[in-house]
C-alpha cells in the first residue's frame, strides 16, 4: 500500500494505492506558504486506518513538493559564501553569477593535474575575513555556511579539500560544502549547484523533521521519500535537497507512465491552474535533459527529465480589450498568436495568472474553463454562468450566441496554439540533441509522430483540438484529476554512477558523488574497468536499497592516451544507471 | 543579440591509427576545457547538432577516384555536414559567426581525391564555400588559412577560380610539411592574384604573425570585398606543436581571430593535443563570441626563443613587395593532342603526394583562358601507385556560354575513352559520373 502526495501551485492531491489500483484520492487547496501543513491536509483527506487500509500497511509515502522551488525563486535561502579557485581562462564575469563570490589562487588542468597551489597567504587572509563575518551572521542566528569550489575540481578535488579543511581548522563550527561533490562539468553549474543545495538545506531539513514528526504522530510508520527532478524517488533523510526541485511537472509525466504500456512513446499534457507542464516518453523512458535544471537565475547541473512549461491552464483569466492590437515586434512567436481578433474593435488574450476558480465554478472571471464549458468541451462547471462569462467578454450591444461561441473559439485555439507550439520546441530539442560519436549521428532521430497524453482537470476538453492541431490522437489519461499524487507514489527510484578514470594518473572519480580514489589496474583496461565501475556501482546501489540486477551499463569511451607514439594510459568514460520510471499501475492505459 | 554558432564534433569513436595524431584523443581536452568553463552556457552561444552532408555536396567540389565508393568517408562526411550546418545558420541570420569545431580535418585535400592527404580526404571549407554559392548565391568568399602548414588542398580547388580568395599563411615550405605555398603560386591564367601566399620563417611568434595578418592579408581581402570570410583556423602555430615553430601563443590566436574577424572559422590542424588546443579552441571561440579571451593562459610556458621586432617586420615587407612583382609564365597546350575545343589553354604539369596513404599522383591541368569567366578546367590524373586514371571536366560557376559548351565537348570527348569521367557543372548545379563509358547515377545509394 502507498501513499502519494504532490503539492501543486494550485492544488495538493493525494492518492492511496493498493496492489496496483487506486482506492482513495484527496485534493486540497495548496497554500504555499504554509506546506506543511498543506501535505498534512493532503494526507488527512485519505482515510487512512479505515478497516480496508491499516496503517502498518502502508510502505511508502512519497511527496513530490515545491519547497525547494519556491525558495529558490523566492530568494528564501541561507547566507552561503562562496569561493571560487577560478585558475585561468575566461573570465568569471562573462556568465552572470546570480549570488557574489570570493576568488582565490590555485589551479588545475583539463585532467586534473595540479598548476598552481593554493596561497597560503590568500587562505589567512580568507580566514579573517570570515572569521570575522561569521561572527556577526552568529549574533543575528545565522550558520557559518561556505562553499569551495574550484574549477577542474570534477576531475581531482584534492585543492577543493585543502581549502576546506584550512577553513574547518580555522573556524570549528563551520560547514563546508565542495563544487566536487557535484562532480560533472561546468564549473559555474556546479558551483552553483552546490552553493543551492547548502542554502535550502536547513530550510529542507525543518520540513522533512516535522513532517515525519507529524506522520508519525498518525501511526505510520513507513519511510518518507521525496520525487527528484530527474523522475527518481529517494528516502527523505538521504536527498540532496536541490535534487527535489520542478518535481510537479515530473510527477505528472510518471502518473502518465504508470498507466501506459511499457515501451510506448507519447506525449505528456499536463494542464493545471496557470501552467501546462509538457514532457516526453520515448519507448517507455522519460526524456532526461541534456543540460541541469535551470531555475530562476540559477544554472545548475541537478539532472532533470526535459520536461517544458507554457504559462496557460484552466484557471487562465481571459482578457478582452477594445481597440487596435498592440503586439509588439520582435516578441517570441510563442505570443505571437496570443491576440486573435473577434471582432474589429475586440481583443481576446489569456493572461498568465488565475484570479481563483473559473467563473463557472463559482469564481469572478472568465476563464478558459468556462470557455471550455461553454463548448460542451468540458462536463463540470455551471453552462448558465459559463455562459454569462463569455458574454462578459464583450458590449453589451454584441452578446449574441455565434459572437460568444465564436469567443470561446478562440480562446481555445489560443489556448491549443500555445502547448502546440511548446510541444513543437521539445521535440525540436530532442531533435537537435548534440552528438559526439559517429554511430550517433549515423542513427538520427527519426521523424516520429507521438500520440499525445492528457491530464489535470479541463484536460479532456482540450484533447480533440490538439489533437487535431500536431495531427495525432490525442486522449486524457486514467485519474487525470490526480495523475500528478500517482506519479509521486508510483516512481521508481533513479541511480546513476559514473566513471572518469586517468590510469596515466592512476585516478578515478565517481561524478555523482565526488567519490575519488587511485587506480591499481592496467594502463589499457577493457573488461577490467567495465568489471570496476559495475562493482563499485553496485555497491553503491545496495547501500541506497536498490535493485542492483536492474542497473544497466552504457557503452564505455576509451581514449588511448599517446606520448610520441607509444600509449602511456586511457581515459575511461563509463557510466551505469537505472534510467527514470515509474511502477505499472493494473488495468493501465487509456480508456477506450 | 550577436550569436556565435558552434557544432562541436571531437569524432569519439574514430582515428587513423591507434597513435595516429588524428585521434579519438584529439579534441578530449577541448571538450574538457570549453565544457568545464561553462563556454556553452553563455548567452550568446548557440549550439548546433552534427549532419551528415550528401555525396552530391561533396562531388560539386572535388572528384573522388576512381570512385567514391572506394574512400571511407563516414567520419570526412559528417566533419563536411557540421561546416554546412553553421552554413546555413550564418545564411539564415541564427547566427553572427561560427566555429565549425570537429574533426578530421581538411585543407590538404584537394580538387581531385585518390586517398588521405595530411590527415585530410575531403575539404570541409571547400564544399562549404561552393554550397554556399550555389544554394544562397554568394558571389565572391575569402579564405584565410591560419593552419601552420599550407593550404594546399583548398588552393588547389580554388586555383583557377578569380571569385574566392585563397590566402594562406604558414611556416615556410622549405621547412615543413606540405613544402609548398610559396608566393608565386598566385593563381591561375583567369585568376591570377586570387592565391595569396604568405611562408613566413619559424620562430616569430605572435607579433610577427599578427604583422603579416594586418599588412598584408587583411588589406589584400578588404581589397577583393568577399560576401563571407572563412577562417581555416589551424592550431599549429601555437609553440607547444611538436612539428612546426612558430611560436604563437592561445591570446595570439584570440587576436588572429579578432583580427579576421571570420563568418565562419573552421577547425583545421594542431595535434599539440594537450598543450594547445584546449587553450586555443578556447580563445577562439571567446574571440568570436566578443569575450575577453586575456584570461586563457596555457599552463605549459614558452620555452623557445621568440624572433621579433624590425628584422622580422621587415623580412615580410621585403616579401610582401616581392609578391607583388611576380608576373606569370603559362605555357600552353597543344589542342590537337589533347583533343581541346576552341580557344587557348594553360596547361599545367602537378605531381601530388599523399602522405597518408603513400600514393604518388600525376595530374595535367588544362585551363581555358577566358576573360569572361572562371574559365573551364580540365584535368587528366593518374594514380601511380595502382595504375588507374580518371578525367575530371569542371564548368565553373558563372561560366560563360563559350567556356560551358567547351566543357559538355570535352566530357562528350573522353567519356568513352576515359576510364572515369567526372563533370561538375557548377554553373547549373549538375554532376554526372561515367565509368567504363557508362554513365552511372552514384546518388541512388547514396541518398
Amino acid at each position: 500500500m502507498k501513499i502519494g502526495i504532490d503539492v501543486g501551485g494550485t492544488y495538493t492531491d493525494a492518492v492511496l494505492i493498493d496492489s496496483g489500483q487506486v482506492r482513495q484520492t484527496g485534493k486540497v487547496p495548496t497554500k504555499q506558504d504554509r506546506l506543511l501543513d498543506t501535505v498534512l491536509e493532503a494526507l488527512d483527506s485519505l482515510d487512512i486506518g479505515a478497516k480496508a487500509f491499516p496503517r502498518e500497511k502502508v510502505e511508502n509515502i512519497p511527496v513530490s513538493t515545491t519547497l525547494v522551488t519556491n525558495a529558490i525563486l523566492q530568494n528564501r535561502l541561507s547566507a552561503v559564501e562562496l569561493i571560487l579557485l577560478p585558475g585561468s581562462g575566461m573570465k568569471l564575469d562573462s556568465l552572470a553569477w546570480p549570488v557574489p563570490y570570493r576568488v582565490l589562487g590555485g589551479e588545475l588542468d583539463y585532467r586534473g593535474r595540479r598548476v598552481a597551489d593554493l596561497d597560503s597567504h590568500e587562505m589567512q587572509q580568507l580566514a579573517e575575513i570570515l572569521k570575522e563575518k561569521f561572527l556577526q551572521a552568529k549574533q543575528q542566528g545565522e550558520k557559518a555556511l561556505a562553499v569551495v569550489s574550484g574549477k577542474f575540481a570534477h576531475r581531482n578535488y584534492i585543492l577543493e579539500q585543502q581549502l576546506a579543511a584550512y577553513l574547518r581548522k580555522e573556524i570549528p563550527d563551520l560547514t563546508v560544502a565542495l563544487g566536487s561533490e557535484w562532480g560533472q562539468t561546468n564549473f559555474f553549474r556546479r558551483s552553483l549547484t552546490a552553493y543551492l543545495n547548502l542554502a535550502t538545506r536547513d530550510l529542507f531539513s525543518d520540513f522533512r523533521d516535522k513532517l515525519t514528526k507529524a506522520v508519525r504522530a498518525r501511526g505510520l510508520n513507513a519511510p518518507i521519500k521525496i520525487l527528484k527532478a530527474d523522475g527518481g524517488m529517494q528516502q527523505a533523510e538521504n536527498i540532496r535537497p536541490v535534487e527535489s526541485v520542478y518535481s510537479g511537472p515530473v510527477a505528472s509525466l510518471l502518473g502518465v507512465l504508470a498507466q501506459s504500456q511499457p515501451e510506448e512513446s507519447y506525449i505528456v499534457v499536463d494542464v493545471g491552474g496557470t501552467t501546462t507542464d509538457i514532457g516526453l516518453v520515448l519507448s517507455g523512458r522519460p526524456l532526461l535533459s541534456s543540460k541541469g535544471a535551470h531555475i530562476g537565475n540559477f544554472l545548475t547541473n541537478v539532472p532533470s527529465l526535459a520536461v517544458r512549461s507554457v504559462a496557460v491552464g484552466g484557471d487562465s483569466v481571459i482578457l478582452s480589450a477594445a481597440g487596435k492590437q498592440t503586439t509588439s515586434e520582435g516578441e517570441e512567436n510563442i505570443n505571437i498568436e496570443e491576440n486573435i481578433n473577434i471582432e474589429e474593435n475586440i481583443n481576446i488574450s489569456l493572461a498568465d495568472y488565475r484570479l481563483g476558480p473559473a467563473y463557472c465554478l463559482g469564481g469572478n472571471n472568465p476563464t478558459t474553463t468556462d470557455a471550455l464549458r461553454y463548448l460542451g468541451l468540458i462536463d463540470f462547471g455551471d453552462y448558465i454562468r459559463a455562459e454569462e462569462a463569455m458574454a462578459l467578454l464583450l458590449p453589451e450591444d454584441m452578446r449574441e450566441i455565434p459572437r460568444l461561441r465564436n469567443v470561446a473559439q478562440k480562446v481555445l485555439n489560443l489556448m491549443v496554439e500555445k502547448i502546440a507550439l511548446t510541444i513543437e520546441a521539445l521535440i525540436k530539442q530532442w531533435k537537435e540533441e548534440p552528438a559526439y560519436k559517429i554511430w550517433q549521428v549515423l542513427n538520427p532521430q527519426h521523424d516520429y509522430i507521438f500520440p499525445i497524453k492528457l491530464s489535470g482537470g479541463g484536460a479532456g476538453g482540450i484533447a480533440e483540438a490538439l489533437g487535431q492541431r500536431m495531427n495525432t490522437t490525442a486522449g486524457l489519461a486514467k485519474h487525470s484529476m490526480v495523475v500528478n499524487a500517482i506519479g509521486a507514489a508510483m516512481a521508481r527510484p533513479t541511480f546513476s554512477w559514473t566513471l572518469n578514470l586517468d590510469t596515466n594518473l592512476r585516478r578515478y572519480r565517481i561524478e555523482e558523488t565526488g567519490e575519488q580514489g587511485e587506480w591499481r589496474g592496467s594502463l589499457r583496461p577493457h573488461r577490467e574497468v567495465e568489471q570496476f565501475l559495475k562493482d563499485l556501482a553496485s555497491k553503491q546501489a545496495k547501500k541506497m536499497g536498490l535493485d542492483e540486477s536492474q542497473l544497466e551499463t552504457e557503452p564505455f569511451d576509451y581514449f588511448p592516451l599517446i606520448e610520441g607514439y607509444l600509449t602511456v594510459g586511457q581515459i575511461v568514460r563509463g557510466r551505469v544507471h537505472l534510467p527514470p520510471g515509474a511502477f505499472q499501475l493494473q488495468n493501465s492505459g487509456l480508456p477506450a | 543579440m550577436k550569436k556565435t554558432g558552434i557544432v562541436f564534433f571531437p569524432a569519439f569513436d574514430w582515428s587513423l591509427g591507434e597513435t595516429h595524431p588524428e585521434r579519438e584523443e584529439r579534441l578530449l581536452y577541448t571538450q574538457e576545457q570549453i565544457f568545464e568553463e561553462g563556454v556553452m552556457d553563455l548567452p550568446q552561444i548557440k549550439q548546433y547538432s552534427p549532419a551528415v552532408a550528401d555525396l552530391r555536396d561533396v562531388l560539386r567540389t572535388q572528384a573522388l577516384f576512381p570512385n567514391p565508393d572506394r574512400h571511407d568517408l563516414d567520419a570526412h562526411l559528417i566533419a563536411v555536414g557540421c561546416s554546412l550546418v553553421l552554413g546555413k545558420a550564418l545564411m539564415a541570420k541564427e547566427i553572427t559567426n561560427g566555429f565549425v569545431l570537429v574533426r578530421p580535418p581538411g585543407h590538404h585535400s584537394g580538387t581531385v581525391v585518390w586517398g588521405n592527404r595530411g590527415f585530410c580526404t575531403l575539404n570541409n571549407e571547400a564544399i562549404l564555400v561552393n554550397y554556399l554559392r550555389t544554394y544562397y548565391g554568394l558571389k565572391k568568399i575569402a579564405i584565410v588559412d591560419t593552419d601552420v602548414h599550407h593550404g594546399d588542398g583548398t588552393q588547389d580547388i580554388f586555383y583557377y577560380d578569380p571569385n574566392v580568395l585563397c590566402i594562406s599563411i604558414h611556416q615556410d615550405g622549405r621547412t615543413l610539411y606540405p613544402g609548398t605555398g610559396f608566393c608565386e603560386e598566385k593563381g591561375g591564367p583567369n585568376s591570377w592574384g586570387s592565391i595569396v601566399n604568405i611562408p613566413l620563417p619559424p620562430g616569430i611568434g605572435d607579433e610577427g604573425f599578427l604583422y603579416a595578418l594586418e599588412k598584408w592579408a587583411m588589406p589584400a581581402v578588404r581589397e577583393f570585398k568577399p560576401d563571407i570570410i572563412i577562417n581555416s583556423a589551424g592550431q599549429d602555430n601555437h609553440f607547444t606543436d611538436p612539428l612546426a615553430s612558430m611560436n604563437v601563443t592561445a591570446r595570439g590566436y584570440g587576436k588572429i581571430t579578432e583580427m579576421i574577424s571570420p563568418d565562419l572559422a573552421v577547425l583545421e590542424g594542431g595535434y599539440s593535443i594537450q598543450g594547445a588546443l584546449p587553450y586555443v579552441n578556447l580563445a577562439i571561440l571567446l574571440a568570436l563570441a566578443g569575450e575577453d579571451y586575456s584570461g586563457v593562459i596555457e599552463s605549459q610556458k614558452m620555452k623557445r626563443r621568440v624572433l621579433g621586432g624590425e628584422e622580422v617586420r621587415a623580412y615580410i615587407d621585403k616579401l610582401h613587395e616581392y609578391y607583388k612583382q611576380i608576373e606569370p609564365r603559362w605555357r600552353y597546350a597543344q589542342r590537337q593532342e589533347w583533343r581541346l575545343p576552341a580557344g587557348n589553354w594553360v596547361i599545367r604539369e602537378r605531381d601530388i603526394y599523399y602522405d597518408t596513404e603513400g600514393i604518388r599522383e600525376q595530374r595535367y591541368d588544362l585551363i581555358r583562358e577566358c576573360r569572361q569567366c572562371g574559365g573551364t578546367v580540365f584535368i587528366s590524373t593518374s594514380n601511380l601507385n595502382t595504375g588507374e586514371k580518371a578525367v575530371l571536366v569542371k564548368i565553373p560557376f558563372e561560366a560563360c556560354p563559350a567556356c560551358e559548351q567547351a566543357g559538355y565537348d570535352l566530357a562528350e570527348q573522353y567519356k568513352k575513352s576515359a576510364p572515369t569521367l567526372l563533370l561538375q557543372n557548377q554553373l547549373h548545379n549538375r554532376i554526372s559520373f561515367w565509368e567504363n563509358g557508362k554513365e552511372v547515377n552514384l546518388f541512388a545509394t547514396h541518398n
